[in-house]
């Protein structure tokens, strides 16, 4: 049986997503009003059309695109070199308004899995920053942890521990409750996953409130490990996470405005 | 095909860190935890390198994963062998325009979705989960897939469960599989 359906009932107009394939077309026709204004962007626009030969549309109207100007980027300090990583990650992403409901804009990071350059430059950066620093677990939160969670944990040599939504670990578990905008969700992890002692890094996609990563934290806490840092790709910095951290450092790619 | 027969020496390594639970989600099932070799570095390294081995080469540009634990596998084998990794998920869960597939559950269905665009025709994808059962989520897998024009080489899994017969179940397309549990 097919469905097809739109995740945004207000798209005015529609796409073709099936160009002829020596039809080179770049994302960044459709993205560029509304991801950012600076001079970069033309040299940007080259580089995505030399990396991305099999190119991804993001699933928008181009009524929308001028309207949504608010969308900015800035990319994390950092030497040439990462500077050039981080600004084509920044522009993998893409950003879906009103998902899963209206005045959310939806921090999509499945273009970047579609690009080959930009997320094996995400892994990277990150294992370059976690691999002489003795850590023994990777902890990924349930579901977009487990994406990028496992690379790293591979390229450093750490185990990895999928964190999870209730009842879908089959094992012992410890629960820790946290709040949500309405009402309550829990976070589980396997008993005997981890020992106290070791020295752990926590990973999701994005970090927004901060309450599922602190829930992330407390679990490893209670069974004596120290968490060394949290690690995400995104960070909306208006939702004030990293201050619900407390004192855990976090560590992020890219800020979604 | 598996690994399994072929005894490579790694096999044994990777079958005995995955943990039976008995009665789980439900009596009479006895679930197959991958979650304990993902605690043994060697372990899981190795069960990524058997497929990466297999698939480095034969011109695969898309690797699909099965929401959630095809997220843990996937990813590592589409870095390393240079292919896109395409999540296939729950539904309501990708924010952008997705096409949808049902499949029939013991008792009722479930749907399975994948964003417009992230495929295009011709494209040579691998799908991949921990484990086939029945076999109904990999057809679906197989089908969003070759509804947008690709061409699906293998279907790959750690684990097989042989009398639930899923193998038969994927309309001719190969499978392998690194473990069988009798």
């Amino acid at each position: 049986m097919e469905i097809m359906h739109k995740a945004s009932s207000s798209l005015s107009c529609k796409i073709s997503f099936f160009p002829s394939p020596d039809n080179i077309v770049s994302p960044r026709t459709l993205a560029t009003p509304f991801r950012h204004s600076s001079a970069s962007s033309n040299s940007q626009l080259q580089q995505l059309q030399l990396n991305r030969s099999k190119d991804y549309r993001p699933a928008r109207s181009p009524l929308r695109c001028t309207a949504s100007d608010s969308v900015k980027r800035q990319e994390m300090a950092g030497k040439d070199g990462q500077d050039s990583r981080i600004q084509k990650i920044s522009s993998a992403i893409r950003v879906i308004p009103d998902f899963p409901k209206p005045g959310i804009m939806f921090q999509d990071i499945t273009t970047l899995l579609l690009d080959t350059k930009a997320f094996r430059d995400t892994i990277d950066l990150f294992v370059e920053r976690y691999k002489d620093k003795d850590i023994s677990v990777v902890a990924g939160i349930e579901a977009r942890g487990f994406i990028f969670g496992p690379p790293i944990a591979l390229a450093i040599g750490a185990k990895f521990v999928p964190m999870r939504k209730p009842n879908k670990l089959p094992g012992e578990v410890i629960s820790e409750e946290y709040s949500l905008e309405y009402g309550t969700d829990k976070m589980e992890m396997h008993v005997g996953a981890v020992e106290a002692g070791e020295r752990a890094l926590i990973i999701d996609d994005l970090i927004a409130t901060g309450g599922t990563l602190c829930a992330a934290i407390r679990l490893l806490e209670r069974v004596g490990v120290h968490v060394v840092e949290c690690a995400c790709v995104i960070e909306l910095p208006e939702l004030k996470g990293r201050e619900r951290l407390g004192d855990k450092p976090l560590f992020v790619l890219v800020n979604g405005a | 095909m598996s690994a399994y027969r072929d005894e490579d020496p790694r096999i044994q390594g990777i079958k005995t860190k995955i943990r039976v639970v008995p009665n789980f989600p439900k009596p009479g099932i006895m679930f197959q935890d991958i979650t304990t070799l993902l605690l043994d570095p060697k372990a899981f390294k190795d069960t990524i390198d058997l497929f990466v081995e297999r698939y480095k080469g034969k011109n695969i540009s898309v690797v699909a994963g099965i929401e959630a634990r095809g997220f843990i596998f996937g990813p590592p084998i589409a870095l390393a062998i240079g292919a896109k990794f395409v999540p296939l998920r729950k539904p309501r869960k990708l924010p952008g325009e997705v096409i949808s597939e049902e499949y029939i559950l013991e008792y009722g269905r479930d749907c399975l979705e994948m964003h417009v665009g992230a495929v295009e025709p011709g494209e040579r994808a691998l799908v991949v989960d921990d484990l086939i059962a029945t076999g109904g989520t990999l057809c679906a897998a197989m089908n969003l897939l070759e509804r947008v024009g690709a061409e699906v080489v293998e279907c790959a899994c750690l684990i097989e469960l042989p009398e639930l017969q899923g193998r038969g179940r994927l309309n001719g397309k190969p499978l392998y599989v690194l473990v069988e549990y009798q």
